[in-house]
């Protein structure tokens, strides 16, 4: 992997001056292919952007971005001083570190569980039944659960009717972050493999022949070969996923709250959109969402800043 | 029956989903700047301009409205439609304008330009170009339309998103004045909309202005009621007369579920039983004393019955879970007996609908009852017309007249020959008559979207179910033994704006979310009690009171 002395891509091969104009007829059309995509980002994520000055205003739609009074720093005021916008953050933290335990692991041992599969048609027929609940809408995925485990589904029509009590499981606030990963696990889980598939397809078989010719079992193979060719992967994930801490998901939590109850299953992104698009309080929902990002933009750069420092490439080489 | 379907499915769609939202924001709240809001009127001055009503005596009904308190009073029936058509408007009314319209639709969204637009615009003398937009996005699709001010030329907006379309703000600057064409004897000119009662016009007016044409107006507006499976109780022998209390619906409660065969009694019913506690839909005033609704020790009985209710079993565990979608489907199916729902809730599609699930289905509705059993009987009554569509400002008064002529075509009363046009089409074309029943061709049934010309303007409301006079026997027998309790409520039928500070308070999400935790059985009436406190401290609770008492009650007075 690394080496003492990295090695730059390239660098000291290109022409050292070379003009832009030259570039340019050189570049040209793979500048005029990635163009149409450089316009969607600008156009539907970057100037979106200017939208986050409401956070800072008194927005009033019929006046419109320009015309809306200026209230400074008041949203973030009254934000922080609300014990529900508190409530929310730490229930996103903490879905989000039970799902990082329990959700995270699982695509990676499916991945190495399906790879040892040699029989291409099983192989297909898992990978396909595992990849299907991803293409249901949460709705759908809620409604399956809730037909079997809630209070009328099939597990307690049965409980009941055998005598056996009933098992609140779909409107328990104190098991819903195992419920909700679950759910995800449910859902998520099997597409999760398909990176960690082609990464372990790039491993080099011969180095298992290799390892088996000098006496290496399966656990060695799988500790020795398998996880060392996946470690960049699972930490790219993993610097992806911490980046994402503070987003846990919106419909899953937005059909789940009547269940449950706000205090349980409101997370940031319900936050906004009931305490801020919901009630016509933007302004209030944006400064609630620009705290969001900017605690992502340091979470991600911070976990990244970790996986340089254990020499992994992370989202970018270095 | 297939035609009724699709083209009564509209009115029940919309209808219901008005009942069940529409009265929760009775005070129109808008988030635009001081300068722009068009404020509460007062009383003197908005009852100068409303219209003069004149009723339509053209086509009689088979059961006739009766009446209840001032702007109170039953929908009159028909049993079967009219046989002859009566014209109400005679020539053509428009002068070969084009104009754009867009109007919210649940359903599926006709062809452009198809057969049945050609012949309307034809029979209006207009190029009326219908834009229908998914109803289910409409009140996302409206702001972006008043931000750039795009508004076409005559819109749908809906008064129970008054407050998220801001339309207290928009009339005046987007939206035109209509007070000059229709206020007193001027609407005299339109007869089929001086036949629209004025409470209708009130829910339209904003500022002693008007500016809203209602649709389907009714003097019995309410948000909703309890409803029951009519076949399974009486088979049980209870009847709706038997049940007068809270106790009494408790007792129901214990007799009705038989969970192990998957029967609960009730589905969610708080939402339509509170003010039988004696709580007010929001507003009451004690002794010259403004009052909101979380302040009063009836709203926390509430409460607490429901979630007793929810405590002992006797709700759908579904319904406890949040599930409000499939309501209906517990109800067909039997899994529920006891539910809740906006009036539009009960016709000819609901009834064609659970007679699918079960042959024998019958709905019924259980009286208004006062929780103690024996307190008078109340239900706080809505605006006059939740349907209400509005003409843009940039039409010159020429322009307005016309729509206005168009608006009086689309408004013949029910069985008139122009309703009939509008609601099933041209005959032989769209539909047939099948057995007296006028009955959607596979055009009709794609082409004619009574969600279409109906949202721009419609008669009074007329309950009718072709095919099944039960459906309407059974209705307006409900609505006859309870026209009497029908009240107005504080501020009744009076376009508020509020400042973005007070609409946040007035949603109240923390208290309402609280709320439905406490009716769910998940938290106590004291955790409620706490979110209240809260509200009115930081989430502005006390500042809205202040402000509806200092800018709304002592100017305006309560509107009853």
């Amino acid at each position: 992997m690394t080496t003492a002395t990295p090695t730059r891509p390239d660098r000291g091969t290109r022409p050292a001056r070379q003009n832009w104009r030259v570039r340019l007829r050189r570049d040209r059309s793979l500048i005029l292919m990635t163009l149409p995509a450089v316009v969607l980002l600008l156009v539907f994520n970057y100037v979106p952007l200017f939208g986050l000055v409401t956070a800072f205003q008194e927005y009033d739609p019929l006046a419109g971005i320009w015309y809306s009074t200026w209230a400074g720093l008041d949203q973030f005021q009254r934000l922080f001083g609300d014990a529900l916008f508190w409530n929310a953050v730490r229930n996103t933290l903490y879905l989000s570190f039970v799902q990082l335990i329990l959700f995270f692991p699982v695509p990676i041992a499916l991945a190495l569980l399906l790879n040892s599969v040699l029989s291409q048609r099983v192989r297909n027929f898992i990978q396909s039944v595992v990849y299907l609940p991803h293409f249901f809408s949460w709705v759908l995925a809620i409604t399956i659960f809730q037909q079997m485990l809630g209070g009328a589904g099939a597990l307690n029509h049965f409980l009941r009717n055998n005598d056996i009590g009933t098992w609140d499981v779909m409107t328990n606030p104190d098991t819903f972050a195992l419920l909700v990963s679950a759910q995800v696990i449910w859902k998520e889980a099997g597409w999760g493999i398909i990176v960690f598939l082609a990464a372990l397809a790039a491993i080099n078989t011969d180095l298992y022949e290799a390892a088996a010719a000098d006496g290496a079992g399966r656990w060695r193979r799988l500790w020795h070969i398998t996880l060392p060719g996946l470690r960049g992967v699972i930490v790219l994930m993993l610097v992806l996923r911490l980046g994402n801490a503070l987003t846990v998901g919106f419909e899953q939590f937005l059909i789940q709250r009547d269940a449950v109850g706000y205090d349980t299953a409101d997370v940031l992104d319900t936050f906004s959109f009931y305490y801020g698009i919901a009630t016509g309080d933007y302004s209030y929902g944006a400064a609630a969402g620009l705290f969001k990002s900017v605690i992502s933009l340091l979470l991600i750069w911070g976990a990244n800043k970790l996986a340089h420092a254990f020499g992994e490439d992370g989202l970018y080489r270095r | 029956m297939g035609n009724e379907l699709n083209r009564r499915s509209f009115l029940n769609v919309a209808v219901s989903a008005a009942g069940l939202v529409a009265m929760g924001p009775l005070l129109s709240a808008c988030g635009s700047g001081p300068a722009q809001r068009a404020g509460v009127g007062s009383e003197a001055a908005l009852k100068a301009v409303l219209p003069a009503y004149v009723p339509n005596t053209a086509i009689k009904p088979d059961i006739a409205s009766i009446a209840g308190g001032p702007d109170v009073m039953t929908n009159p029936g028909f049993l079967s439609y009219p046989a002859n058509r009566v014209a109400t408007v005679s020539g053509i009314p428009g002068k070969g304008g084009t104009y754009s319209a867009v109007t919210p639709l649940w359903g599926t969204i006709p062809p452009a330009d198809n057969a049945f637009y050609t012949a309307m615009n034809k029979a209006l003398g207009v190029q009326l170009q219908m834009k229908p937009a998914d109803g289910n996005n409409y009140n996302t699709i409206i702001p972006t339309m008043t931000a750039s001010k795009r508004l076409p030329d005559w819109i749908q907006l809906p008064t129970w998103w008054n407050s998220q379309m801001n339309v207290g703000g928009l009339v005046g600057n987007q939206l035109a004045d209509l007070t000059p064409y229709l206020s007193g004897d001027n609407i005299k000119k339109y007869s089929n909309l001086a036949a629209i009662p004025t409470a209708a016009w009130r829910a339209g007016a904003w500022g002693e202005k008007l500016y809203g044409i209602p649709s389907f107006a009714t003097g019995f507006q309410i948000a909703g009621t309890l409803y029951y499976r009519r076949d399974i109780l009486e088979a049980k022998g209870i009847t709706a007369d038997q049940v007068k209390s809270a106790d009494d619906l408790m007792n129901l409660g214990k007799e009705l579920t038989d969970a192990k065969n998957g029967v609960w009694a009730f589905d969610d019913v708080y939402r339509y039983l509170y003010t039988s506690f004696g709580a007010p839909l929001k507003w009451r005033v004690d002794n010259g004393k403004l009052v909101h609704l979380y302040e009063t020790e009836e709203f926390y009985a509430a409460l607490d019955w429901n979630n007793r209710l929810a405590t002992a079993g006797y709700v759908h565990p579904d319904a406890l879970a949040g599930d409000n979608a499939n309501g209906n489907t517990r109800f067909f199916g039997g899994k529920t007996l006891i539910s809740s729902g906006g009036t539009g809730t009960w016709n000819l599609a609901d009834h064609q609908s659970g007679q699918a699930a079960n042959p024998n289905y019958r709905r019924g509705a259980l009286n208004i009852i006062a929780a103690d059993g024996k307190s008078a009987l109340r239900v706080d009554m809505g605006p006059g017309a939740n349907i209400m569509s509005y003409l843009n400002i940039n039409l010159k008064p020429e322009q307005i007249e016309e729509c206005l002529a168009i608006a009086n075509y689309l408004a013949a009363p029910y069985g008139s020959a122009e309703f009939t046009m509008v609601n099933f089409g041209v005959e032989g074309t769209h539909f047939t008559v099948v057995d007296g029943v006028p009955t959607a061709t596979e055009a009709g049934k794609k082409e004619v979207q009574a969600q279409t010309f109906p949202f721009l303007a419609a008669p009074a409301a007329a309950t009718n179910s072709p095919g099944v006079p039960a459906v309407t026997k059974d209705y307006l027998a409900w609505q006859a033994a309870n026209v009497k309790a029908l009240a107005k409520p504080v501020f009744w039928s009076m376009n508020i704006s509020m400042p973005q500070a007070q609409a946040t308070a007035d949603a109240g999400q923390q208290v309402e979310d609280a709320m439905k935790d406490c009716i769910h059985g998940k938290k106590s009436v004291a955790e409620v009690r706490e979110a209240v406190a809260s509200w009115k401290t930081s989430g502005g609770g006390d500042k809205l009171i202040q402000w509806t008492n200092d800018n709304v009650l002592q100017k305006h007075g309560t509107g009853q």
